[in-house]
């Protein structure tokens, strides 16, 4: 019975990995009730079999099954191949035995050892002895105990190769019996490093488990199943709920941004999150290169921050084209598949989470004169010298402040440079620079406002989670609530929201589960933050508010510069949007080892983005503007599912048809000149005078089928296959489908006999190929569209129309064709985890807007063509450095590359000037800056070494420009800037190497810490402000980054003037600065309340916990950040609890 | 029950494969697509609301064509003259870009004329009607971008597929095509158009047909054409007349300027307009004519010193509402400096100069002098008093700061309730006026040697406005433009009139100049250079002023040359890029609707 116990548990455990998590508590508490009933076992076991023609090796399998029997007989003298029928109520072994055998000349031998021996009748039993001998079954016995010698309960014990097994108790010790001489014992535990023994004369073995690098055992989710992580095929990595409940994120892709190889994320600086994300470069050039997001296995078209975090169970991230070709068109950039969390079995636990922190800037820059700790007039200093350079014949000293004047020059002279001086030096110098009247008016008085403060300050934030989950034999339940609320840490921005969600999953019947997975979130994006921009443009000597304390239209009185805070404090804005994302599935167990799933997603999505502006900022007596928009979507899933195993063959297909249709409205309306008043702002927009509505709705429709066979030999030759055909209505008529085959391979060489390294613990060969779609470009891009224009003659309105898009019926899938190449490594007892990957990828039929000469009358048409490569090698090595008793340490490195190349374009074909030289071959697009050959980030322009300095007067004038000029490498050297002579590749515009180095300790048993250090390398930002016009420098300010002037000749920037010489490069410049960096992006440190304390408030645990989110970073970026650019990034600061009952 | 589930599902994925082809077939709802509109007559004269409107973009709007081209004439100097800076990449002059916007309103009218015969017309008058008016409108813009920029490439027909590989036809081929074009409009026209003259008529038709022959040096056709004009249904405008008619201090040529006036069933003067109302809903006028913008000084502006030597004028009263000079003056940037030629000399006759003259057009109540600028801060002390350019810091100030405003062309008020910056408010715009179909005739028959008749005609124009009249021996080509500009400054596209009279000048080899080297020798450049001293006096604060010869047409956009990869679309002369110019075509094939 023993036995018959713990066979149920492994069932479970099995089970259970579907789940995935596996909590100690919950092992420990069975293990101990396993331990008590093994002694229930009696050797009077009773047997009832009601079985027909059933062969007889299969009725001993299950005595052998139900107790702790073990049958021992030669296979050439004994036939247990034969059928038979039995038909028996609790009789003893004896019994059946006698039955079975009766009249078949077998006769058996039931020995105290449990052992029955078969043998023809009157076989003489020391002929048979040298055989029992060597299948003499022994009882071992042991203790297994961590690195640091604890005991370890729950630790699977197992005869490889059979079902056979026990698990340790509480105090890590095991006895298991019947255990074959020549058997290999697998001692198995979540989180710890498989260990296999070989037995030897011994029958005590105590063993010592140490830490895995990474869980070869864990679930990890594929398209359309799961799969064990040692038998994938394909390059998955997965991000732990672990790991995301230290970041306080405020949506999922915050947790992703450098931590995962081959996946580039970009850090948002709003607060409502985001930020970009694509895996392994950009697959295209116009269509979407995000990933596709799979929510428990549900395809989601929402919006990320509709996930909550907290919610979230783990995300695997499928990066070649073999796992992600079961998405077929949806999956040329990659998929994300997110598991929500679920009940554990026991009783219900209900956690509560709080967080709280503060955001403040990582880095700030100031407009002139605006720094703290600066001097404001820097700001009358660079209108000083802007002025300068706009009037070079006025003298030398002429906009000098009179107390700066050099001694040779008097204040009379100065002032005479005016024909008509003011009437004390102050007011002439004060005209002279075009001082505005608040502006003199406050500097005479001394008065400075400090914008930034105003503008920029650190933001609250909070996090609440509350969720409740269990399961039962037949229910698992799982409920969630959050409350998130951010300010940003520009005046104004802010974003709230509350996600829920519902996991159900009930057992009807033995063959029927129903289910939901239901997430339902409100979120508040109403939020009208300050200009950061019109920051810029703040004169310290400006104001906010008039006199009678009325915004202040115009703070340094130029007409052209607003107030920044005119939107926060006069613009008024509804901008919520609800949505629901559910999925009902029901399941059914089918005969012969078929499963069918059909589920059934719907998504609905609401938006009321209503706004006003008041007279005050929009002039016209009011305008207001009410957007209603929803989203209708539904996805039907049927997946048929097959596994089967014969004996070294294991077969898993799976089949899928689905499919899909999507909705959108989109309605507004709008008025302006509001009477008798406009205090109503959008809540009645009948009031104004001028009303108009715009409608807008699509919808598009797709199906699939889709088929996959996983086929294992050995348990060590792993292959995949899947073909999937998609079909979408925005392509051409005549190519509405395509069709995805995808194959892979995999080879645990180190299960083979001949590769036997001690320190190689675990060594796999991983080969893929496949083919993926991206269907991302608009709804009706394949069609002909005619916009409408409003006419009106004496007569009154006229409805107009004009062409505005090209057709192309021919339009059809962007394609992207993979190979990856994978070898995953364990070393030293897999305490070194390495995964390399190589990938070439090149997508075909890219779907382009094909610039088109304008006088076409169109700008583009969307095409199908050229060809885009992209290849790269990325690994992830992760490492146990050091597991004492009271520190544990281990590492994450992250390391990625990709090369993007366009190999072919437009296939337009002839001779071409590029680089100062003239080519043959294809030609480029100038316009967008595709070139053949080269990167798709390439940076195509002047290569501005420095500025023109005085002493180079006379070889900038060569050039028609002066000193204070940007100077760039005239490549032919014939005194011009011509763009396809002297435009050169002088860099990229996205990182090209990317590093990730995590590093987590455990250490005083209770205290965690992680540091988390990433590095986007060798890319560059375009500046473009700094060549933009500077017509009215010297009449607002401008981001103090530096310029060009005769005291300051720096070679970093150009001089402030207008006009200046920028139109001397032909076709534009930009400015580029170095955009790499390294930060310290998160550090963390949690403490887990010791269980006995826990236990004295009632509590199951408890953990607190700190997190700093991009406390440093370094890099030679000169904006606010480079990571967002001329925006400030938050740097925040959070403390968290998590409370379990 | 297992064998009825398999029973539902195998069906529900037999039916989703069968359902398909119908069920991927893409549903537009919101907007229309040619293939539903463009099948009949009512699609076609939707398509012509459309052809119709992008005229505006020509009048209206910052940056309007006629405010940038104002610049490039003797008459006004664009910020700031430096002609150095208008390459073909751009280099912010607005008729750089203007190709591609003019191709995208050739693009519409095309779509008309190539699929006029895709449709069953029950009455060939209708096709003929729209197919003329859409015909009209082409080679208005054709005339337009022959005059700007040169050799084009000529498209005739609706692309429906890419096409790279244009080539440049030669200008002179163009205006063949547009002259045979315009006949056949100018026949099925209508003679008055329905509701109002916002629409072509045959006369409109006519006058244009009588310029692109001028152009074209069919000069006894020219003759022809704007002859029919003359005696058709119109008359100069020589009383008093429209919403200002009883303010006596005005004149008729101020009345004929009145926003409202121009579209006037009693204004005999308008042959064609383009309407601009106030009482239009959204989208379906534009944001004003940005006159005040352009055309104006900048004298609010912070240069604007006072005796105290500080800022003498301001926009905004303190509690951010508009002064009244503001919203009487405007916001002048200017985008167009007028010169010392246009605001003084040119009205310099008969012993008259522009303070005595007796030609209503330099009458007091049509400008603002300078003196008539006055101080509005109420803090100086001279508050209410003329601007005083000697306050200024620099003289050359004034550049921008303080010169005339023609005020009949450019004061257009914006409706009451406007309370952003005044850049010039809504109003009907003239395309063309009966004066100007005298001065075109009068031109022609210049070329043809008979200045009697030219002088009968300038003259119909200067009695109007009672100016003394000019005897035939005075009448040159500088002549007739220097009237051109006092009558039609600020309303024409007055350097592609310019272009045509070079262009006819060295066709007919006149005065030593030639096509061959038109972008080295033109009289364009000539008269400019010999009229604007400006740019020759050297830097006058704002950096040098400079034009060359080569500017006589604006350069291709970079663009359009690089985008057009299968083709050879030529540069001006004189521009980066022209050295790889080849011949441009000589011939324009028969169109379908010709066939």
């Amino acid at each position: 019975m023993k036995n018959f116990k713990t066979k149920i548990f492994i069932k479970l455990l099995e089970n259970k990995k579907n789940f995935r998590i596996m909590k100690l508590t919950l092992i420990f508490l069975i293990a101990c009730f396993v331990q008590v009933s093994a002694t229930v076992y009696s050797q009077n076991t009773k047997f009832t079999f009601d079985v027909k023609n059933k062969r007889v090796v299969e009725i001993l399998r299950e005595i052998e099954d139900q107790s702790d029997f073990r049958f021992f007989y030669q296979r050439e003298q004994v036939d247990v191949e034969r059928k038979t029928d039995l038909n028996i109520t609790d009789k003893t072994v004896e019994y059946i035995l006698t039955k079975l055998f009766e009249g078949k000349g077998i006769e058996f031998d039931v020995r105290e050892d449990k052992l029955i021996l078969l043998k023809p009748v009157g076989t003489d039993l020391k002929k048979l002895d040298p055989w029992i001998q060597t299948h003499q079954q022994r009882i071992i016995s042991g203790k297994v105990t961590d690195e640091r010698n604890q005991p370890l309960p729950g630790v699977t014990v197992l005869v490889k190769g059979t079902t056979h097994g026990t698990v340790t108790n509480v105090d890590g010790e095991y006895t298991l019996t019947n255990v074959p001489d020549d058997a290999i014992i697998i001692f198995s535990f979540v989180g710890m490093e498989t260990r296999e023994i070989n037995l030897e004369a011994d029958n005590i073995y105590n063993v010592t488990l140490s830490q895995s690098a990474i869980n070869l055992d864990e679930v990890v989710v594929i398209g359309y199943g799961t799969a064990i992580r040692r038998d994938l095929t394909g390059s998955v990595s997965r991000v732990e709920s672990g790991s995301i409940r230290e970041l306080a994120p405020t949506q999922l892709t915050e947790t992703l941004a450098g931590t995962v190889a081959g996946l580039y994320s970009v850090q948002s600086s709003s607060a409502a999150g985001g930020g970009s994300l694509e895996i392994r470069g950009p697959s295209s050039l116009t269509a979407s290169t995000s990933p596709l997001i799979v929510v428990d296995g549900a395809i989601f078209h929402g919006s990320i921050s509709e996930i909550n975090p907290a919610d979230i169970e783990s995300m695997d991230i499928l990066k070649d084209a073999s796992s992600a070709a079961v998405y077929g068109s949806k999956a040329a950039a990659g998929v994300i598949i997110v598991t929500t969390k679920r009940g554990e079995i026991g009783k219900p636990t209900i956690n509560f989470s709080a967080r709280g922190g503060v955001s403040v800037t990582t880095h700030d820059i100031y407009p002139y004169g605006l720094d703290p700790d600066g001097d404001p007039e820097d700001y009358l200093t660079m209108h000083r010298d802007v002025l300068r350079q706009n009037f070079p014949t006025r003298p030398y000293y002429y906009f000098f402040k009179p107390e700066d004047l050099p001694g040779d020059i008097s204040i009379d002279e100065w002032m005479n440079y005016s024909a008509n001086p003011a009437s004390n030096p102050m007011d002439e110098w004060m005209g002279r620079i075009n001082m505005y009247p608040i502006e003199i008016e406050n500097y005479k008085a001394g008065k400075i406002t400090n914008f930034y403060k105003e503008i920029i300050n650190p933001g609250i934030r909070q996090d609440y989670n509350l969720s409740a989950g269990g399961a039962t034999e037949n229910l698992n339940y799982y409920w969630s609530i959050g409350y998130l609320d951010n300010e940003g840490i520009v005046t104004g921005d802010k974003f709230n929201t509350i996600r829920s969600r519902v996991n159900i999953d009930l057992k009807v019947t033995e063959w029927l589960n129903v289910g939901t997975n239901t997430q339902f979130a409100l979120r508040d994006h109403t939020a009208v933050p300050a200009s950061v921009g019109g920051l810029g443009l703040m004169s310290p000597y400006g104001s906010i508010w008039n006199e009678d304390g009325k915004l202040r239209k115009y703070p340094n009185d130029y007409s052209l510069v607003g107030n920044p805070l005119a939107n926060y404090y006069e613009q008024d804005q509804y901008y919520k949007i609800n949505t629901l994302f559910a999925n009902l599935f029901a399941q059914f167990e089918l005969p012969f080892g078929f499963n069918y799933r059909i589920s059934f997603n719907p998504t609905f999505s609401f938006t009321k983005q209503y706004n006003f502006w008041s007279d005050y900022i929009s002039g016209v007596g009011g305008k207001g503007e009410r957007n209603d928009s929803s989203l209708s979507e539904w996805m039907l899933d049927n997946l048929l599912k097959w596994n089967k195993e014969f004996n070294i063959h294991k077969f898993d297909l799976t089949l899928l048809a689905s499919a899909e249709t999507n909705y959108s409205w989109w309605s507004t309306h709008y008025n302006s000149q509001f009477a008798p008043s406009e205090n109503l702002i959008f809540h009645a927009l009948q009031f104004g005078a001028l009303p108009g509505l715009k409608d807008n709705d699509e919808k598009s429709t797709g199906d699939a089928l889709m088929a996959r066979l996983n086929y294992t030999l050995l348990d060590k030759y792993l292959f995949t296959g899947s073909i999937r055909r998609d079909g979408y209505s925005a392509f051409g008529q005549k190519n509405p489908h395509a069709t995805f085959p995808a194959l892979a391979f995999a080879w645990k060489i180190s299960e083979e006999s001949f590769l036997n390294i001690s320190w190689l613990s675990r060594l796999k060969l991983r080969l893929s190929w496949g083919i993926n779609g991206n269907r991302e470009i608009g709804k009706y891009s394949a069609l002909a569209q005619l916009g409408s224009e409003l006419g009106w003659n004496t007569e009154g309105l006229e409805s107009g129309v004009y062409n505005t898009t090209l057709a192309n019926p021919n339009l059809m899938w962007e394609e992207t064709e993979s190979y990856n190449i994978g070898l995953d490594m364990g070393l030293l007892n897999n305490r070194i985890d390495i995964s390399i990957d190589a990938y070439d990828a090149t997508t075909y039929n890219l779907l382009l807007n094909r610039q088109l000469p304008a006088i076409t009358g169109f700008t583009n048409i969307m095409s199908n063509l050229g060809k885009l490569g992209n290849k790269g090698i990325e690994s992830t090595i992760n490492t146990v450095n050091i597991n004492t008793n009271n520190l544990n340490w281990r590492s994450q490195l992250v390391f990625s590359l990709n090369r993007n190349k366009i190999i072919e374009l437009w296939g337009d074909y002839g001779n071409y000037r590029l680089l100062g030289e003239d080519h043959t071959g294809e030609l480029p697009d100038f316009q967008n800056r595709y070139f053949p050959g080269y990167s798709r980030d390439i940076i195509w322009d002047y290569d501005v070494t420095g500025v023109w300095q005085l002493d180079k007067t006379e070889e900038a004038a060569a050039y028609k420009l002066v000193p204070g000029d940007y100077k760039a490498v005239d490549v032919i050297e014939d005194n011009n800037y011509r763009q396809l002579d002297d435009k050169k590749f002088i860099g990229y515009r996205t990182p090209q190497y990317r590093i990730g180095l995590k590093n987590d300790f455990t250490f005083l048993k209770n205290f965690t810490a992680s540091v988390f250090i990433r590095a986007d390398m060798n890319y560059l930002a375009p500046m473009g402000f700094l060549t933009g016009d500077q017509s009215t420098y010297d009449r607002r300010n401008v981001w103090g980054l530096g310029y060009w002037s005769p005291e300051n000749p720096t070679n970093d920037y150009q001089r402030y003037a207008f006009p200046n010489n920028l139109s001397k490069y032909e076709g534009g410049i930009t400015i580029y600065k170095p955009n790499g960096f390294v930060r310290v992006q998160d550090i963390s440190l949690s403490y887990n309340l010791p269980s006995t304390a826990a236990r004295y408030l009632l509590l199951n645990s408890m953990r607190i916990f700190a997190n700093i989110r991009n406390l440093f970073t370094f890099t030679n970026y000169p904006g606010f950040d480079p990571e967002s650019g001329m925006a400030p990034m938050p740097k925040t600061f959070t403390l968290g609890v998590d409370l379990s009952l | 029950m297992k064998r009825i589930i398999e029973i539902i599902f195998i069906s529900l994925i037999l039916l989703q494969v069968s359902c398909s082809d119908d069920f991927l077939k893409p549903e537009p709802l919101s907007f229309f697509a040619p293939e539903n509109i463009y099948v009949n007559r009512e699609g076609l004269e939707a398509a012509l609301v459309t052809v119709r409107k992008d005229l505006k973009v020509e009048f209206y709007g910052p940056g309007n064509t006629q405010g940038a081209i104002a610049g490039t004439d003797e008459g006004g100097c664009a910020w700031l003259g430096q002609w150095s800076t208008v390459t073909p990449s751009g280099g912010g002059n607005v008729a750089v870009g203007l190709i591609n916007n003019i191709y995208g309103y050739i693009k519409n009218t095309n779509v008309i004329i190539s699929r006029i015969d895709e449709i069953e017309w029950d009455n060939q008058e209708d096709r003929n009607t729209i197919l003329a008016e859409a015909l009209f409108y082409r080679s208005y813009w054709y005339y337009r971008l022959v005059h700007t920029y040169g050799d084009v490439p000529f498209i005739g027909y609706e692309l429906t597929n890419a096409k790279l590989d244009f080539y440049s036809h030669s200008s002179w081929t163009i205006l063949d095509k547009i002259q045979s074009d315009m006949e056949f409009a100018v026949e099925w026209l209508p003679e008055i158009p329905k509701p109002d003259r916002s629409r072509p008529s045959k006369y409109a038709a006519l006058h244009l047909l009588a310029k692109i022959c001028l152009a074209n040096t069919n000069f006894d056709k020219a003759i022809e054409a704007a002859t029919e004009v003359i005696n058709g249904p119109f008359a100069l405008m020589t009383g008093r007349f429209g919403s200002d008619k009883d303010d006596q201090w005005r004149n008729v040529y101020w009345d004929l300027h009145r926003p409202w006036n121009k579209a006037l069933a009693e204004n005999t003067e308008a042959i064609f307009i383009t309407l601009d109302r106030d009482e239009a809903p959204e989208g379906a006028k534009t944001i004003g004519t940005y006159t005040m913008r352009a055309y104006i000084c900048t004298w609010w502006n912070s240069r604007v010193k006072d005796s105290r030597g500080l800022m003498g004028c301001r926009t905004r009263n303190p509690d951010g509402s508009n002064t009244a000079a503001y919203d009487t003056l405007g916001r002048g940037n200017p985008n167009v400096t007028s010169t010392p030629w246009f605001t003084y000399h040119v009205w310099t006759e008969g012993g008259y100069n522009y303070t005595n003259t007796p030609d209503l057009r330099r009458a007091d109540c049509n400008w603002l002098d300078k003196h008539e600028f006055l101080y509005n801060e109420p803090t100086s002390p001279d508050y209410g008093k003329p601007i005083n350019p000697n306050y200024f810091s620099n003289l050359s100030d004034t550049l921008i700061c303080l010169f005339p405003a023609f005020w009949a062309k450019t004061y257009y008020p914006h409706e009451p309730t406007y309370t952003l910056h005044p850049m010039g408010g809504r109003s009907d715009w003239y395309v063309f006026r009966l004066a100007e179909t005298y001065l075109i005739r009068a031109e022609a028959y210049y070329w043809k040697g008979q200045q009697g008749l030219a002088a009968t005609d300038i003259n119909m124009v200067r009695e109007r406005s009672n100016a003394l009249p000019v005897s035939a021996g005075n009448i040159d080509i500088d002549y007739i433009f220097d009237e051109r500009a006092r009558e039609l400054w600020i309303e024409e596209m007055r350097k592609n009139e310019m272009v045509r009279a070079s262009r006819i000048m060295a066709k007919l080899n006149k005065n030593g100049y030639s096509l061959e080297n038109l972008s080295e020798n033109n009289w364009y450049y000539d008269r400019v250079m010999s009229l604007v001293h400006w740019y020759t006096v050297g830097d006058m604060g704002y950096g040098k002023f400079d034009l060359s010869p080569h500017n006589v047409y604006h350069p291709i956009y970079v663009n359009v040359i690089t985008a057009n990869t299968m083709g050879v679309i030529n540069q001006n002369k004189g521009y980066v890029g022209a050295e790889n110019n080849v011949p441009p075509l000589n011939t324009i094939e028969k169109e379908e609707w010709e066939q």
